[in-house]
């Protein structure tokens, strides 16, 4: 049923089996491979432990007549609304990740299974909570086996948590570079000497990354590569007590404290929630991407509405801090992402196809530009049409606040910078958006120099 | 640092950095430092565990015998 043209562009690595499209809807097919691995985790009770967990993606099994030779079984496993990949994540997201895949292998090992990945991009944000979306990422257990994922899992979360932690919270980016985690190896030399006090640092890093330079080029002998059960399980543990143990406190960024700072009055922001509101009730919208969303606030009431909402934002700590609310009131519709939108996800991997640019992965039905522009426009020297451009590309409705000139906030940009900025007026800015969009309709926010659009772009008309 | 983390420092470092024997022959995998690594720390925290839960068995043996009217 499967085939190679319609194979995820991604989906290559693991000979058990590998994801397909069909009609619009996801399958994954199960290789003969993987016949035996399959039938432990489903009759040893492991798989509906895990999916009752929330832990592992639900999925069932479908009977085809298109079935291959060499296929064993054919599965639809639940969507995932949207993709998205840990250069993207906070630190927090990070680290419930992390503990989500060390939880699904001490259940997996009661059960005598193994995971032999642990890779964070077979985490996703599913429903609000951290989710394995790799049915295929078990295997039965060996006696004496080690954990041969290991090493991957020290790359893909141990290493990014410990630099955010205790160097810089822009060391996440390292994850766009590394598509396989960070290098142990680079993740010791990164971080400061005082780290080697951890002692979760110190064993699973640092010593790990002297280990690896080590034993490069040995072959480990059958002697010393037995690992016990009695030994792999307090591994685990000490693996878990390790990330547990990393904490980050978002402060002391440019945004994370934004809404203190802005010249909105109670009466102003009022008015402006009610317009997006109205707005989002005109359009009904099924996903909304809210580009520059600080720690939230206006994505809030698309995703209360039970939209799927994005709430991008450049800023690590507001993310962070959008993020913990999110997983504090338990909000199943919100997922909070990093992105620099001057710089937006790049298409990555082998041939660029495994990991989706984030233009790939939209677009929306509707995006939110509110108090942005300014930022693009003037911070980033965008001319308007640019701006627009995008902005068509990435969603089919847009609500997009235009910031005049004489704004304060906008005064304070040009403040340090020469003002070359003489196409910045708003008919400018609806000559450059109506070459792409159509005005559905404005109105001007009470007591302020901004005024908020309601658009639709004409790709879709 | 307390006395358990010094102990445990020493215990990690030296067999990793000196003891454990080494196999010459030619693989270039940088999983292979991973996987012996692995094999050497799971000893030695599956050894702490194990003294561990000795001793917590032994202390609540002699708690018992002592505390007994």
């Amino acid at each position: 049923m499967g085939t190679t043209a319609n194979r995820l562009k991604g989906s290559f690595r693991d000979p058990s089996g590998f994801v397909f499209f069909q009609n619009g809807t996801l399958f994954r097919s199960v290789s003969r491979l993987y016949q035996k691995d399959y039938d432990h985790l489903v009759q040893s009770g492991l798989y509906n432990k895990l999916v009752e967990g929330e832990l592992l993606i639900p999925h069932r099994e479908v009977h085809s007549s298109e079935k291959k030779d060499d296929e064993y079984k054919i599965i639809q496993p639940e969507i995932v609304p949207f993709i998205s990949y840990p250069y993207e994540w906070c630190f927090s997201q990070l680290k419930d990740a992390a503990l989500t895949i060390l939880r699904i292998q001490k259940q997996a090992l009661d059960s005598d299974m193994t995971l032999k990945d642990a890779s964070a991009y077979n985490i996703q944000y599913f429903k609000g909570k951290p989710i394995l979306i790799d049915t295929l990422s078990f295997e039965t257990y060996k006696e004496n086996q080690p954990w041969i994922a290991y090493r991957q899992f020290c790359q893909h979360f141990l290493a990014p948590l410990a630099l955010i932690a205790r160097r810089d919270a822009r060391l996440s980016q390292l994850m766009r570079i590394y598509i396989d985690g960070i290098p142990l190896d680079l993740a010791s030399r990164l971080l400061p000497k005082t780290s080697w006090f951890n002692t979760g640092l110190l064993s699973h890093l640092h010593l790990h990354a002297k280990a690896q330079k080590r034993y490069e080029s040995k072959t480990p002998g059958v002697k010393t590569s037995k690992v016990t059960k009695q030994s792999l399980t307090p591994l685990i543990d000490h693996l878990e007590s390790a990330i547990a143990g990393i904490q980050w406190e978002p402060a002391g960024t440019e945004w994370a404290d934004y809404y203190e700072g802005t010249n909105y009055t109670q009466n102003t922001m009022n008015h402006k929630k009610r317009l997006v509101e109205a707005y989002l009730d005109e359009c009904k919208p099924e996903t909304v991407w809210d580009l520059g969303a600080n720690t939230g606030l206006f994505s809030r009431i698309a995703s209360s509405k039970g939209i799927q909402t994005i709430a991008f934002d450049v800023d690590p700590a507001a993310v962070e801090k959008n993020y913990r609310q999110m997983r504090e009131n338990k909000e199943t519709t919100m997922l909070p992402l990093c992105l620099d939108l001057t710089n937006p996800s790049p298409a990555l991997g082998w041939a660029n196809e495994e990991r989706l640019s984030v233009l790939n992965r939209g677009p929306a039905d509707m995006a939110f530009a509110l108090a942005l522009i300014h930022h693009l426009a003037i911070s980033n020297n965008l001319p308007l049409s640019h701006i627009a451009d995008f902005f068509s590309r990435l969603c089919r409705y847009l609500i997009i606040e235009f910031v005049e000139k004489d704004d304060s906030q906008v005064q304070r940009l040009l403040r340090t910078r020469k003002d070359i900025f003489n196409e910045y007026t708003q008919k400018d800015f609806e000559v450059a958006f109506q070459d792409r969009f159509s005005i559905i309709k404005s109105e001007k926010i009470s007591d302020m120099q901004r005024t908020l659009y309601l658009m639709k772009s004409l790709d879709t008309q | 640092m307390t006395i358990a983390k010094t102990l445990y420092v020493l215990l990690m470092a030296l067999p990793v950095l000196v003891i454990l024997p080494e196999n010459a022959s030619a693989y270039l995998d940088p999983g292979t430092g991973s996987y012996i690594f692995q094999v050497l720390l799971a000893a030695i925290i599956g050894g702490l565990f194990a003294i561990k839960t000795y001793w917590l068995k032994i202390r609540d043996f002699i708690n018992r015998v002592f505390k007994k009217p």
